[in-house]
């Protein structure tokens, strides 16, 4: 019995736990509103599952993505503005291997210019060297991340637009729709990519000890160092992750409209995935993290904004909806107040123990 | 003499380096201009007043930036917060039918409290001030869509009075005052901005509240053990950049005499931009408003190449105030290891 209510007061202390508990409310209020929120429907058609909760989770696959590497960021106690302008640095890659001949053919075709793999590779390449560059210069140069990468935030949709000459591209390449349209397994792509890199990541910090790295560095970059820690490293990696990250987002998000947008594709993107991290439990300056965490965060911002669409709530309410949602769960999740909740519990078990002697 | 000794030690400090590479670089760049575009008309005097008379919102905005970054913290909510407030005074004046001066009033406790209630959650429930900004952006920038999701246009007498009220730049020739030739004006945002620029200065530099200021963004612990009043200085400070976030708002409404749910989206990081280009670091404890009044002319300066140019896309304005923001971090991080080193 005691036992049981010290964990409890673990589980209230946890970060995480008030991510949950809060999603669990926001569909509880979804279901109970209007039952049929959680109805699946099988669409034979184009071999895809249908519903709202589908719906959450394949919108939500951009920010989750991003989120994983922001994840990391935030856990070197840095963060990453770049990551929506980097969006928009791929899709007018993509677009403009897709469809160099523009300036000739107006009507979009099945067709691709280039080969398919260039499509593909060139902007996660060249989106991975962007984090790098940012990497550098949090590493090598010793700048503070929010400023190093405000650079790239403020110069990378001005390079996306010189790109493209300033025009908006559109294709109907088959191959390219699939990233953001297609389906697996009766699932969206975009949520299998999502799983994909999910795991992956999850892998790659987990099962290795880089994970354990990055915790280090985010607490105390100095003392990681003397420790051996090739701190430097891990930041430039951490940093191209990101980057390569937001490449793959990137693919997706103009796969899904099959075209560049370097004005509006990852707008606020930065803004929604670091809140992601944080209502996920990963503190801002640094250290531990979870994934599992980001993952519940990134549901709870796209679960809003279903929310509001779905009931028919004005639709420019969603950000004042939004903010006031977060609010809540930020105050429940701010230090003074997990800790009176914790001297509560601690309180409660005392009192429990001392009726038992 | 001794006092002009002193004066040129004063003057020679190195915490002022950052101060003198922004107002260089800016000269720099102007004479660049006066060479290229010279023929143009780009050293007229109606060129520089336009570079106020065109950023005078980001200026105005950037003075209560400038206090926030040094005490260490960022405020993300501005941009909404001016938006928010063209809104008021669009939507009471021509919806409403309310004297502008009404929505302003009601903007001005809208924004305070805003800025004050951000402040409080940020030292008394210690949530990061990235995150609750960025909430307050969230919830500025939606009741400014629940307000209206169209742009609505402004027309009020004295409003429109307000917009148009500007002294001409006079010269004095033959005997008595002429309007100098391209003509050239000043309007009530250049005045609001340069008092403002003004006001953050005495305040910065004159009073104990700037003084504790400096010394929270130095080190806040040190601060708080010396019996500063931390918690009071950083959610006043937040309130005054409320206030300043509505008054750029404001400004802006008399600039386009209209309110839009989406203007100055990333405004924000732009008035952010000028304030580190000034000189500002973004660690805290660092900062003056004369920078910063650089850092803005800096900023406005390239857009107003771009122009006279003519051909350049006007992309690269932004490609450009990035490579900006790169040369002053690299010199900034230039003046810090040295300076630590020195110590």
């Amino acid at each position: 019995m005691k036992k049981k209510n010290f964990d409890l007061s673990g589980l209230m202390q946890s970060k995480v736990t008030w991510a949950v508990i809060a999603e669990a409310l926001i569909l509880l209020v979804c279901f109970l509103i209007r039952p049929d929120f959680f109805s699946i429907s099988y669409q034979p058609s184009t071999g895809m599952l249908y519903g709202s909760l589908i719906d959450i989770v394949n919108r939500s696959a951009e920010i989750t993505i991003i989120a994983m590497g922001m994840t990391l960021v935030i856990a070197l106690g840095g963060t990453d503005l770049s990551v929506g302008a980097l969006v928009a640095v791929a899709g007018a890659i993509a677009l403009k291997f897709l469809r160099w001949d523009v300036l000739t053919y107006n009507t979009p075709g099945d067709y691709s210019v280039c080969p398919y793999i260039l499509v593909l590779t060139v902007p996660l390449i060249v989106c991975a060297l962007m984090g790098l560059f940012n990497g550098f210069l949090v590493a090598k140069g010793g700048i503070q991340p929010i400023i190093a990468t405000l650079i790239l935030m403020v110069c990378g949709r001005g390079v996306a637009q010189i790109l493209t000459d300033g025009k908006q591209f559109t294709t109907g390449y088959s191959p390219f729709r699939i990233i953001g349209q297609g389906s697996f397994l009766y699932l969206p792509m975009p949520i299998i990519i999502t799983i994909v890199v999910v795991i992956a990541v999850a892998l790659f910090t987990r099962r290795t000890a880089f994970g354990a790295f990055v915790e280090s560095v985010g607490v105390n970059a100095s003392a990681s160092r003397l420790s051996g820690i090739k701190a430097d490293t891990v930041i430039l990696i951490v940093f191209m992750i990101t980057g390569l990250l937001s490449g793959i987002a990137g693919l997706i998000y103009s796969s899904r409209i099959m075209s560049n947008d370097s004005n509006n594709a990852g707008l606020n993107f930065e803004m929604d995935a670091i809140l992601a991290v944080v209502i996920g439990g990963t503190n801002m300056a640094g250290g531990r993290f979870s994934l599992a965490g980001t993952v519940v965060g990134s549901l709870i911002i796209r679960t809003i904004v279903t929310f509001v669409y779905y009931f028919g709530i004005v639709a420019e309410a969603t950000m004042a909806f939004k903010a006031l949602i977060i609010a809540v769960v930020i105050v429940l999740q701010s230090e003074p107040v997990r800790k009176y909740f914790a001297k509560r519990a601690t309180l409660k078990a005392a009192r429990l123990g001392g009726q038992a002697a | 003499m001794k006092n002009k000794q002193t004066l040129f030690n004063k003057l020679t400090n190195p915490k002022y380096i950052m101060v003198y590479a922004t107002i260089g670089i800016f000269l720099i760049i102007y004479a660049f201009g006066a060479f290229v575009y010279g023929d143009k008309g780009f050293t007229t005097v109606r060129t520089f007043v336009n570079l106020f008379i065109d950023n005078a919102y980001f200026g105005i905005s950037a003075v209560g930036m400038t206090m926030v970054l040094i005490t260490g913290g960022i405020d993300l909510s501005v941009g909404a917060v001016a938006s928010l407030t063209g809104m008021f005074i669009a939507y009471g004046t021509s919806v409403l039918g309310l004297h502008p001066l009404t929505c302003i009033a009601a903007a001005l406790v809208m924004g305070v409290s805003l800025g004050l209630l951000m402040g409080w959650v940020i030292h008394y429930l210690n949530v990061p001030a990235f995150i609750t900004t960025l909430t307050g952006m969230f919830f500025a920038r939606g009741v400014c869509s629940l307000i209206s999701r169209e742009s609505i246009d402004i027309h009020h007498p004295f409003f429109d009075a307000l917009a148009s009220w500007k002294i001409y730049l006079m010269r004095y020739a033959d005997g008595h005052w002429v309007r100098i030739k391209p003509i050239a004006f000043i309007n009530f945002n250049v005045i609001l901005f340069l008092v403002m620029i003004a006001i953050g200065t005495f305040i910065l530099q004159k009073t104990r509240f700037g003084r504790n200021i400096y010394a929270i963004g130095g080190n806040e612990q040190s601060a708080s053990l010396m019996g500063l009043p931390v918690g009071r200085t950083k959610v006043l400070v937040y309130g005054f950049n409320g206030l300043c976030s509505v008054l750029a708002g404001i400004s802006y409404a008399l600039y386009v005499k209209s309110g839009w749910n989406l203007s100055l989206q990333g405004g924000e990081l732009e008035v952010i931009t000028c304030a580190v280009i000034g000189g500002t670091l973004l660690t805290g404890g660092v900062g003056y408003m004369i920078g910063t009044l650089f850092g803005v002319l800096l900023k406005s300066i390239i857009p107003a190449l771009i122009t006279f140019n003519g051909n350049l896309l006007s992309w690269w304005g932004k490609i450009a105030t990035g490579l900006l923001l790169l040369l002053f971090i690299c010199i900034q991080r230039f003046v810090v290891t040295s300076s630590s080193g020195r110590k």
